[in-house]
């Protein structure tokens, strides 16, 4: 009964099919495909054999990686990372399009967005080389600030304490002003209806957005905020890799960049595989917990 | 407003399907139109993969390769690999396109070799078709020994370079400063803490501002080259290059670690002590190569670096500084101690490399390819890959003696122009003891500041004292066991090192980190090398 509906609806509606048909495509390619890879985790990668050749090794790798003496280091980081980037990083953008939405002339406000959205557009490699020249403590403008204001002679990048919140903090210099723009596509939809009324009762502007705007964007947020669970341990690999250096090895190295440096450089590929869907379970549970969660809470969820 | 959003949206998200969409498949594909031309005169198309210095010019551009190419009846089309290798390799052969020939040093390794069997061409019977490659093998056996698997098969050949020095590093310390302070040369590490600290504290360079002068920098890091591991020396640590970038050495007959070493912790207090008296570079750890090199070059006259490691002079601080530098010998550890001091001894890892070149399983025509490697081999055709072609780069003075010219760019170092103009030491060659060549200033260079090492390397016996990294050939699984436990311990070893040299704090985290490096492997490590290094000894 109910797949001949389905049918009917991909003759009824053969269009939108076929609008859909290479988002899916690329999907399936790219993402389906490749999860045949998986089973080299549980294998001994053999060249010759190809990637079902291999003998059978069953959890043998996933066994190294628990084991393995940087187990508890790679897991700890790659959590603080992921979680200061999400809970510093999360509402920064709610804040801003809330901010955003406030301001009245129309030529100001289009000025504000182009230059929070810009940083979104450099590359990693090359706003990795602008940390390091502005971050320098004997060249770069920040370091002669710090020293100006009589915090003394700190390298940023090159200390454990700081490589943390040096990370986050620049992710959301990069990132904030584009991710904005849901939440003030989600904003744009507000009646404005409501707001004539509101002012008619009085309310104040911190009123109008705790009382309108916020609970308008509700639902955007938890779907993202969901969303972002399920990447809490797929932290940027680029930005991370590139701003690792001998001290501050310490908190960045995370599981991604040592699949890395296991996977790609030294020739490991069953090892860096089984670290690889570690991960992406972790990952999972994550964002299948989250979502439970938000479902039973507010009724809004992916799933 | 609303509508304009969404379009937008919708735009962006068009586009960034359509970049994902190109950038999934941006491997270049490596086209082989086929050995099938080999027949009638028709030259034989080959591709190659080649790993050269960043300033090497095009090969295009190569007189001696288009000769040899020519002579061979081979038409090689060539990639040009500058950076980043290790990266590449990995993707290249797991997805089993790969080029005819590759070239480079130890351009694919023995785990390569094991971890994708059936990829690479054992030569061992081709190189009958290859007279100079046999007349090598006759000529130094040792080529031969680093050429060969354990189960006989040869798939990567080695290459010999003859006239290189027996150590890679030598020790810079600024005569100028020292004349300018009245200061002596020091000896021990007590001296060069002393004069480090005069370098710091007063106007050494002379150019009125006393804050500009760094005492003492290198590229970070601890083993591998040009980096205080050859301060171990000074307690009788004898190292050699070929393995003590990971801290591994051997002494009196047993293989050793000195990351886990008592000597080493002294060496690292030693250092925080430069480091917290503000003698060392504080960017040590984070600045990269060129802004190292951009330092010690100074400002015209005025050196900014006063202690340092190098290849030479004139590369290490530039041909206008250089002159300012003395070569040192190696310094005691203490005034107290009384033992041999050492250096790390490399002649080995300078003078023979393995791997050079490698053929592809997949070669059409594995008799051209061979052919051309022949040509490679020459004697006269090895002086031309190491130091450029006859004509512009090297002078033939008749009767079989070849003189290296100096630099057309009087601005250039010699050093610089060799890896402009040709493969350098990159490439795939052998260069016989008979044949008379004048080397260029550079190499004379080198020559005489690895003079004041002389005394500490002639009492290193290079049979016993130093693990015959270069000659080994490990089984698959030893081979992939400790690749894997040596990226574990380095990465301990640098973070620990890092911090221990910045921060301090050694001695009350020593017995854990001890501990941390015996699980990451290390032991298991020592036991693998010391079974092939008793091998090795049993056939002398």
């Amino acid at each position: 009964m109910r797949t001949a509906a389905k049918l009917g609806t991909v003759k009824r509606d053969y269009q939108l099919w076929l609008m859909i048909l290479p988002a899916l495509a690329t999907i399936f390619i790219f993402n389906y495909i490749p999860m045949y890879g998986v089973q080299l985790a549980f294998r001994d990668y053999d060249f010759s054999k190809g990637l079902t050749g291999g003998e059978w090794k069953g959890l043998f790798y996933f066994q190294q990686f628990i084991e393995s003496y940087l187990f508890s280091d790679l897991m700890r980081n790659t959590f603080l990372i992921s979680l200061a980037t999400i809970i510093i990083g999360f509402p920064a953008p709610i804040i801003l399009a809330l901010v955003l939405n406030q301001i009245r002339r129309k030529a100001f406000k289009n000025m504000m967005q182009t230059t929070v959205y810009l940083p979104h557009f450099i590359s990693v490699i090359v706003l990795v080389g602008m940390l390091n020249v502005l971050l320098s403590p004997e060249t770069g403008i920040v370091g002669h600030l710090m020293k100006a204001i009589g915090l003394g002679h700190i390298n940023l990048l090159a200390s454990s304490n700081t490589f943390i919140p040096t990370y986050v903090i620049s992710d959301i210099w990069q990132h904030c002003g584009w991710n904005s723009i849901i939440y003030l596509a989600a904003l744009s939809s507000v009646d404005p209806q409501l707001y004539d009324s509101s002012k008619i009762d009085g309310a104040n502007r911190w009123q109008t957005i705790r009382y309108i705007d916020f609970p308008a964007l509700m639902p955007t947020i938890v779907i993202l905020f969901i969303l972002s669970m399920g990447g809490i341990l797929s932290t940027g690999f680029e930005k991370i890799f590139l701003m690792q250096n001998a001290l501050n090895l310490p908190v960045s190295e995370v599981i991604a960049t040592y699949v890395y440096k296991m996977g790609i450089v030294s020739n490991q590929f069953s090892y860096a595989s089984a670290i690889g869907l570690f991960n992406t379970l972790i990952n999972f549970i994550f964002l299948y917990t989250m979502n439970a969660i938000s479902r039973r809470v507010s009724d809004t969820s992916l799933f | 407003m609303k509508k304009q959003i969404i379009t937008m949206l919708s735009l962006l998200v068009a586009g960034t399907t359509l970049l994902a969409a190109c950038s999934g498949s941006n491997e270049g594909s490596a086209s082989d139109p086929g050995g099938s031309a080999g027949q009638s005169g028709s030259k034989v198309k080959l591709t190659g993969v080649i790993v050269k210095h960043p300033l090497t010019k095009p090969l295009a551009e190569m007189e001696w390769l288009q000769q040899i190419e020519e002579a061979a009846g081979v038409d090689i089309q060539w990639q040009e690999i500058t950076a980043d290798w290790g990266q590449k390799k990995g993707t290249m052969l797991a997805s089993g396109d790969v080029p005819d020939l590759f070239v480079g040093p130890n351009v694919i390794t023995d785990a390569d070799f094991a971890q994708f069997k059936g990829l690479f061409q054992d030569m061992s019977e081709l190189i009958e078709g290859a007279p100079n490659v046999q007349k090598m093998f006759e000529e130094k056996p040792e080529t031969k020994q680093i050429s060969t698997q354990r189960d006989g098969q040869i798939y990567g050949l080695a290459k010999y370079q003859r006239f290189w020095p027996d150590t890679v590093n030598r020790q810079y310390i600024n005569q100028t400063w020292l004349d300018n302070l009245g200061l002596e040369m020091p000896t021990t590490w007590d001296e060069l803490y002393d004069v480090l600290v005069a370098f710091k504290e007063k106007d050494a360079n002379g150019n009125g501002d006393p804050n500009d002068e760094i005492p003492m920098d290198w590229s970070g890091g601890i083993g591998g080259f040009f980096n205080p591991a050859v301060l171990l020396g000074g307690m009788g640590i004898k190292l050699s290059s070929d393995v003590s970038g990971q801290g591994y050495f051997v002494e009196d007959g047993k293989v050793k670690n000195f990351l886990t070493d008592a000597r080493y912790k002294e060496l690292v207090m030693f250092l925080n002590k430069l480091y917290k008296a503000g003698l060392i570079n504080p960017e040590v750890f984070t600045h990269d190569y060129t802004k190292l090199q951009a330092v010690a070059r100074g400002e015209g006259d005025i050196a900014k670096v006063g202690f340092t490691w190098g290849w030479v002079a004139s590369d290490r601080f530039g041909e206008q500084l250089a002159p300012q530098y003395a070569s040192m010998s190696p310094l005691k550890s203490s005034s107290s101690y009384s033992g041999p001091v050492s250096w790390s001894y490399d002649s080995y890892t300078l003078n023979y490399g393995a791997n050079n070149i490698v053929m592809s399983a997949k070669t059409k025509n594995k008799e051209a390819a061979m052919r051309f490697i022949n040509e490679l081999y020459k004697p006269e055709i090895g002086i031309q890959v190491l130091f450029g072609s006859i004509g512009p780069n090297i002078e033939d003075k008749g009767n079989g003696s070849y003189a290296v010219l100096p630099p057309k760019d009087a601005k250039m170092d010699p050093g610089t122009w060799k890896w402009t103009s040709t493969w350098a030491d990159n490439g795939a060659f052998y260069i016989s003891d008979s044949i008379d060549l004048t080397l260029g200033k550079d190499m004379q260079e080198v020559l005489t500041q690895s003079e004041p090492l002389k005394e500490a390397l002639a009492q290193v016996d290079s049979q016993i004292d130093i693990y015959p990294g270069t000659f080994v050939k490990y089984t698959n699984e030893d081979n992939n066991a400790m690749s894997l436990n040596n990226t574990n311990i380095m990465n301990l070893a640098n973070t620990t090192f890092a911090k221990w040299v910045t921060k301090g704090g050694i001695e009350a985290e020593w017995d854990a980190y001890v501990k941390e490096s015996q699980k990451a492997g290390l032991d298991k490590n020592v036991e693998i090398m010391q079974k092939y290094y008793d091998e090795f000894v049993s056939k002398l």
